[in-house]
């Protein structure tokens, strides 16, 4: 119930001592695991849940980095371009609105879908349940909200774009005056602290841990 | 190979969202309340099904322009193989291969990847459980990647609006190629891993 003892697994809720291989199916007893220790299933071999070493520290500060240079992201432009006295700027929120100017509706909400929606919701609420699991505590709606954050990982596409970005800017180099701004650095680091943010912390390890706060009153320090 | 107990022999299910094993008859996890099921429902016929939509859309998606480019520089419509082969013929080879890798061949890739899959989940391919399982794997991480040349398009119409000399514009090929992307996603979710096993363990024991 702690979270002094570095070198043990997380605490478990009654009856999660079970688990059933997602890709085989095979039943078996979830093995307890120390920090950067892995459970692979005994008849396919496939990875089935890990102890991330400091997972809900890590969880904590990623997402939050990741919500701090959200706002970066969105202040500052990726890239300005310069040709004959007009200036564009290119941000998440400037593309959605060409795209909306140019009559396609559906692309601009898909753009802000994948690269404002669903990137937000993955860090505030991984931020909002990691950092009071950290004191053993969960905030009304954590539940609902792990559920989103499960959700709306296949739809963040912040690395995708950057992508787009670098393959812009391979076609638009020898056309016009291009810059960089600190929206581009921003975005690199975004996906990144992202990235790290949801491999921080095992996905069976924060349900377990949500579950174990749920059920317990709470403590008083 | 260990041939242990599996969840379904006793009507246990592991929840999709949060993998608590719970029993399936009572339909919704104890856990984070999401509904369950023994094996994702319908699977096999979903994934047919977003696979034939994905496929269909892709003829658009290749034949229709992707983007225009209209002014004094423009070179107007253009589609994605041309614009591929436009940027071989300049040079910029980088930009040609991932264009040509992200909207070509991973896509179909993907499709043929899935429907693979789907044969061998109703015994109608070959192969080991274990190399289709890496497969899937496989087609769930890289299929988002193909959304990249929607993203350019975006990306160019924000930045290439100078007017009389050169506006770009995004054609009707953009949309239809998110969707392609959109639903080969769907489609990777709907297949449920596990039927690659449940024929191996439904032939042991009937053995």
């Amino acid at each position: 119930m702690r979270r002094d003892h570095p070198g043990l697994s997380w605490p478990r809720p009654p009856g999660a001592d079970r688990v059933a291989c997602p890709s085989c199916d095979a039943l078996q007893e979830a093995p307890r695991l120390r920090e950067g220790e892995a459970a692979h299933c005994g008849c396919c071999g496939e990875v089935m849940f890990q102890n991330r070493p400091r997972s809900l520290a890590r969880a904590t500060a990623f997402s939050a980095s990741a919500l701090i240079l959200m706002v970066l992201v969105h202040s500052f432009p990726f890239l300005t371009m310069q040709a004959t006295g007009i200036q564009t700027r290119l941000t998440l929120l400037e593309s959605a609105a060409a795209l909306l100017n140019d009559a396609s509706p559906v692309l601009a909400a898909a753009v802000v879908v994948f690269t404002i929606v669903a990137p937000l919701v993955i860090a505030g609420s991984l931020l909002y349940v990691t950092a009071p699991l950290r004191n053993g505590v969960a905030l009304p709606g954590a539940l609902t909200l792990t559920r989103w954050i499960e959700r709306c990982q296949p739809w963040n596409m912040l690395e995708v774009f950057l992508l787009g970005l670098v393959v812009s800017l391979l076609k638009l180099g020898h056309l016009a005056d291009v810059h960089f701004g600190i929206g581009l650095w921003a975005l690199v680091g975004l996906v990144l602290c992202l990235a790290a943010a949801l491999a921080g912390i095992d996905r069976r390890e924060l349900w377990d841990r949500l579950e174990v706060a749920l059920h317990s009153p709470p403590r008083r320090p | 190979m260990n041939r242990g107990t599996r969840a379904i022999d006793l009507g246990l299910a592991s929840c999709h969202t949060c993998g608590r094993v719970s029993p399936a008859a009572a339909g919704h996890c104890p856990r984070c309340h999401s509904a369950i099921h023994l094996r994702k429902p319908a699977s096999l016929s979903r994934t047919w099904a977003f696979l034939l939509a994905a496929t269909a859309l892709y003829l658009p998606a290749m034949t229709l322009p992707i983007m225009d480019v209209q002014g004094l520089g423009g070179t107007g419509p253009s589609t994605i193989l041309s614009g591929v082969i436009t940027f071989w013929e300049m040079k910029s080879y980088p930009v040609a291969i991932i264009i040509f890798l992200a909207s070509v061949v991973i896509p179909i890739a993907k499709v043929g990847a899935l429907v693979w899959l789907c044969l061998a989940a109703s015994g109608r391919a070959a192969g080991a459980p274990k190399h289709h399982a890496k497969l899937y794997h496989l087609t769930e991480l890289v299929g988002r990647w193909s959304m990249v040349d929607v993203f350019v398009v975006a990306i160019l119409a924000t930045l290439v609006q100078l007017g009389a000399l050169m506006t770009i514009t995004p054609g009707p090929a953009a949309l239809s190629f998110a969707g392609v992307v959109v639903l080969t996603m769907f489609s990777a979710m709907s297949f449920d891993p596990r039927l690659l096993w449940d024929r191996e363990f439904g032939g042991s024991r009937a053995a």
